[in-house]
C-alpha cells in the first residue's frame, strides 16, 4: 500500500534508498544464478581432474592392450573395450533400423488411432524407465527363457538395444518432423508414391539428425552399467571375448570391477579406464555435435 | 557357426535374386508405359520372396532345435545314467555342450565327457537338415517371385505393402516391450506374493532377506526401509542440490547470460548429463565420501562410516542438475514474451520479473521437470551401489550408510542364487514397485508438460 499511495519525489532519500536496494537485490540474484552454474561446473572439472590426477599415470601400452587380471599392474582394458564393441555393434545393429522404421510410421504413416496412442505412450515412458529395469527384463526373458549365454554381448546387446530404441525414436521422429512438408508435397506432385517421397526425399533430408541422436543413444548405452549388472556381465574375463557369445565385460563394467578391489593400486587402473570410457565418450559426441553443425539444415 | 554360414548363403541367394529379376524385367521394357513397376521394384519383390521365408525357416528351426537334439541325445544309451534331478540334469547337459562345442575342453563330470560325443553327432545332423531347410525355402520363394515377373505386375505395390508391414511391425516392438517388462515383472513377482504377503512387503520394518529361510519369510522382507533410503537419497536429498543449482542455472543461462556465453556454458552444463553414472559412482566412493565422513567426525560423531546418504546423495543431486536445468530452460522459454515485457514495462527489475512473473507462470512445467528428475533419481543404480551402502535402516541422520530399492535389487540378483528363490524373485518385487513409481510420476509429468504447453501456444 505504501509503495503505490505515496511515492514522492524519486530524489527523497527514501526513494534511493529503496532503488539501491532493489538493484542490490538484482545484482544479487544475477550472482547467484552465476554461482550455481560455477559450483556445478567446478564439480565436473574437480571430477575431471582427480581422474586425470589419479589415471594418467597408469595409460601406457601395456594397460591399452592387456585384459583384466587378478594383478593390477598386468590388468588393461582391451578385453573390456572389445567387449564394449561388440555389445555396441549388436545394439547398433538391432536398434538403429527398428528405431528409424518405428519413427518413420509413427510420423509419416500412422493413422490417427488408439493403437498408435498405445504405441506413442510407450516409446515416450520406455525413454523414462530407469535402465535397470531393463536389465531385469533381458534377465527374464533373454537368459532365463530363451537360455542365451550368460554374460555375452549378446544379451547385453539385446538388452541395451530395447534401451536405446525409445532415444532413436524420439530423435528421428523430430527429425522427420523438421523436413518441410513442402519437400513431400513436390515429390508426390511428381507422381511418387508416398513410400517412395519418404524413402527417397524425407529420410536423406532427416538423416544427419537421426545419426545425431542415434551416436547420443549409443554413448549413453556405452556409458551403461546396471542392467549388464543384471545379466551377469561381471564375470572375471581374463581374455578379450572372442565372438559374440563368448563371457565377456565391458567398459564401466571394468570400472565397477575394479573400483571393488581393495589393492589400493587399482585406484589407478579404475582411473584410467575411466579416462579411456571418457575419451570415447567425448569422441562420440564431438562427433554427434560435428555431423549436427555440418549438415543440418535450417529450413 | 552354421548358423552364420545358412544367413550369408540366404543373403548372397536374394542378391543374385535381385538381379536376375531385375535383368529379366528389364528385357520385358518395350518402352514407355510397357511395365507396371520399375526393374528395381521386381528385384526386391524377388529378393523379398527368397529372404523373408528363409528367415523365417531359419528362425523357427532355431528355436526348435535345442529340443530335437536333447531328445536325440537321450535316446543314447549314455543319457540312461543320467540323474533324475533337474538341476543336476541340466548342468551336465550344459557341460556337454561346451564340450561338443570346444572338443579338447576337460570334462568335469564324467558324464558329460560320454554325451559330448552323441550330442555333436545330433548337433551336426540337425544343423545340417536345418541348413537344408532354409536354402530348400529360399528357392521355393525365389521360384514363386520369379514366376511373377511379367509386364502387368504390380511390383511396386507389393514391395511397399511389405515395407508398411515392416514399419507397423518395428513400431509394435516398443509395445512387446512395455509388455514384457510388464509381464516378466508381474509374473516373477507374482511368485514372490505367494510366499510373503503384499502387505507384509510394502508395510513391513525389518528388511534381511539373507535370514529369509524356512516358514518365516514375511518378517524378513520388509520393504518400508528401502523405500524411505530411496526417497531420502533420490527425492530429497539429491533434489535439494539439484533443484536450486538446476533452476537458477537454467535462469542465468536464459535471462543474463549473452548469447555468446550460453553457447559454451550449456554444452559444458550438459557434459555433466553425460558422463556414465559409473564415474560419479566412483568420484562419489573415492572423495566425495572420505571428505564427508571426516566431516561428520569433525562435528563429534562417533564412528561416522564410509559410505553414507548424503554422499550418494550429493552426487546425484550433481548429476541430475543438467536434467533439471533444461526442463526448467524449456518451461521459462515457453512462457510468452508479452507478460516478461509487461512485468519490465512496469518498472520491476529483471530478477523481480524473473521471481513474480516468470517463475509462477512457468511453475507446472518446472514441477513436471521436478517429477521427472525423482523419478531418474529413485532408479539411478551404480552411485547408490558404489556409494550409498546395504545397510536397510530408518533413519533421518544422512551421515549414515542407507540402502535404497536399486541397490538391493543388485545385490539379490548377482550372488550365485538358484533362480526360483524367494530371495531372488523379491528383486522383482522392487523392480516392479519402481517401474510402477515412476511409471506414474512420468506419465504425470507428461501430461502436465502437455497441458502446459497448450495453455501457452
Amino acid at each position: 500500500m505504501t509503495r503505490g499511495s505515496n511515492p514522492g519525489p524519486w530524489q527523497s532519500p527514501e526513494m534511493t534508498r529503496r532503488l539501491a536496494r532493489r538493484h542490490a537485490a538484482e545484482k544479487r540474484f544475477r550472482l547467484f544464478g552465476m554461482g550455481a552454474i560455477g559450483l556445478s561446473l567446478a564439480f565436473l572439472a574437480l571430477l575431471l581432474v582427480i581422474m586425470l590426477k589419479n589415471g594418467l599415470g597408469g595409460l601406457d601400452w601395456s594397460f591399452l592392450s592387456g585384459s583384466d587380471s587378478t594383478d593390477p599392474s598386468l590388468a588393461g582394458v582391451w578385453g573390456a573395450t572389445k567387449g564394449s564393441f561388440l555389445t555396441m555393434v549388436v545394439t547398433l545393429a538391432l536398434s538403429f533400423p527398428m528405431g528409424v522404421l518405428a519413427a518413420i510410421y509413427l510420423e509419416e504413416f500412422a493413422p490417427r488411432n488408439r493403437w498408435v496412442d498405445w504405441i506413442e505412450v510407450s516409446i515416450n515412458n520406455l525413454a523414462a524407465v530407469p535402465s535397470i529395469i531393463f536389465g531385469l527384463l533381458g534377465l527374464a526373458v533373454f537368459i532365463n527363457t530363451f537360455h542365451l549365454p550368460r554374460s555375452s554381448p549378446v544379451v547385453g546387446g539385446l538388452t541395451l538395444a530395447l534401451m536405446t530404441m525409445p532415444v532413436i525414436v524420439i530423435s528421428g521422429r523430430n527429425a522427420i518432423k523438421a523436413v518441410p512438408p513442402s519437400i513431400r508435397d513436390a515429390a508426390l506432385a511428381i507422381g511418387a508414391s508416398r513410400v517412395q517421397t519418404v524413402f527417397h526425399h524425407v529420410l536423406p533430408l532427416a538423416l544427419p539428425g537421426i545419426l545425431t541422436g542415434t551416436i547420443i543413444g549409443m554413448a549413453r548405452a556405452l556409458g551403461e552399467t546396471a542392467p549388464l549388472l543384471m545379466i551377469g556381465m561381471r564375470a572375471f574375463v581374463a581374455s578379450p571375448p572372442q565372438g559374440f557369445t563368448d563371457p565377456s565385460s565391458v567398459l564401466p563394467m571394468q570400472i565397477f570391477l575394479w573400483s571393488d578391489e581393495i589393492d589400493r593400486a587399482f585406484v589407478v587402473n579404475t582411473s584410467a579406464a575411466i579416462i579411456v570410457l571418457l575419451v570415447f565418450l567425448l569422441a562420440m559426441n564431438g562427433l554427434a555435435i560435428y555431423l549436427r553443425n555440418k549438415f543440418e539444415v535450417r529450413w | 557357426m552354421i548358423g552364420f554360414i545358412v544367413l550369408a548363403a540366404v543373403l548372397g541367394l536374394g542378391l543374385v535374386g535381385w538381379f536376375s529379376a531385375r535383368t529379366r524385367a528389364r528385357l520385358l521394357y518395350t518402352g514407355r508405359g510397357s511395365l507396371h513397376s520399375t526393374p528395381g521394384y521386381h528385384g526386391w519383390h524377388m529378393a523379398l520372396w527368397i529372404v523373408i521365408p528363409a528367415l523365417l525357416a531359419f528362425a523357427t528351426w532355431s528355436s526348435i532345435e535345442p529340443g530335437l537334439i536333447e531328445t536325440s541325445v537321450m535316446s543314447d544309451p549314455a543319457a540312461a545314467a543320467l540323474p533324475a534331478g533337474d538341476m543336476e540334469r541340466e548342468s551336465i547337459l550344459a557341460e556337454a555342450h561346451v564340450i561338443a562345442a570346444n572338443p579338447g575342453t576337460a570334462a568335469f563330470n564324467p558324464l558329460s565327457a560320454q554325451l559330448a560325443e552323441p550330442m555333436r553327432a545330433a548337433q551336426s545332423r540337425f544343423d545340417l537338415i536345418g541348413a537344408a531347410l532354409v536354402v530348400l525355402f529360399a528357392f521355393a520363394g525365389g521360384g514363386y517371385g520369379f514366376t511373377r515377373i511379367r509386364a502387368g505386375f504390380p511390383a511396386r505395390t507389393r514391395v511397399e505393402r511389405g515395407v508398411m508391414l515392416l514399419l507397423l511391425a518395428a513400431s509394435l516392438m516398443a509395445i512387446l516391450t512395455t509388455f514384457g517388462i510388464i509381464a516378466s515383472l508381474v509374473f516373477e513377482a507374482g511368485m514372490f506374493f505367494r510366499d510373503v504377503s503384499p502387505l507384509d512387503f510394502l508395510t513391513g520394518l525389518h528388511w534381511a532377506p539373507a535370514n529369509a529361510v524356512g516358514d518365516d519369510l514375511s518378517s524378513n522382507f520388509g520393504a518400508v526401509p528401502l523405500f524411505w533410503g530411496t526417497i531420502y537419497i533420490g527425492a530429497i536429498i539429491a533434489m535439494l542440490v539439484a533443484i536450486p543449482l538446476g533452476l537458477m542455472s537454467a535462469i542465468y543461462l536464459t535471462q543474463y547470460a549473452s548469447p555468446r556465453l550460453r553457447r559454451w556454458l550449456k554444452p559444458a552444463l550438459e557434459i555433466l548429463a553425460g558422463v556414465p553414472t559409473v564415474v560419479y559412482g566412483y568420484f562419489a566412493a573415492l572423495t566425495v565420501a572420505p571428505l564427508i565422513r571426516d566431516f561428520a567426525a569433525a562435528m563429534g560423531a562417533e564412528n561416522p562410516s564410509t559410505e553414507s546418504a548424503l554422499a550418494a546423495g550429493l552426487v546425484m543431486g550433481v548429476m541430475i542438475i543438467p536434467f533439471v536445468s533444461s526442463m526448467a530452460d524449456d518451461s521459462i522459454a515457453a512462457v510468452p514474451q508479452a507478460m516478461r515485457d509487461g512485468s519490465l514495462a512496469m518498472g520491476a527489475t529483471k530478477s523481480e520479473t524473473i521471481k513474480r512473473v516468470l517463475l509462477p507462470a512457468a511453475l507446472p512445467g518446472i514441477v513436471a521437470g521436478v517429477m521427472l528428475a525423482i523419478s531418474r533419481a529413485i532408479g539411478e543404480t551404480m552411485i547408490v551401489v558404489m556409494a550409498a551402502g546395504a545397510a536397510a535402516r530408518l533413519s533421518l541422520n544422512p551421515f549414515e550408510s542407507m540402502t535404497t530399492v536399486t541397490y538391493q535389487i543388485v545385490q539379490l540378483l548377482t550372488g550365485d542364487q538358484e533362480f526360483n528363490s524367494p530371495k531372488t524373485l523379491s528383486a522383482f518385487a522392487l523392480g516392479l514397485v519402481l517401474f510402477i513409481v515412476t511409471l506414474i510420476l512420468n506419465i504425470i509429468a507428461l501430461r502436465v508438460v502437455k497441458r502446459f504447453r497448450e495453455a501457452y501456444d
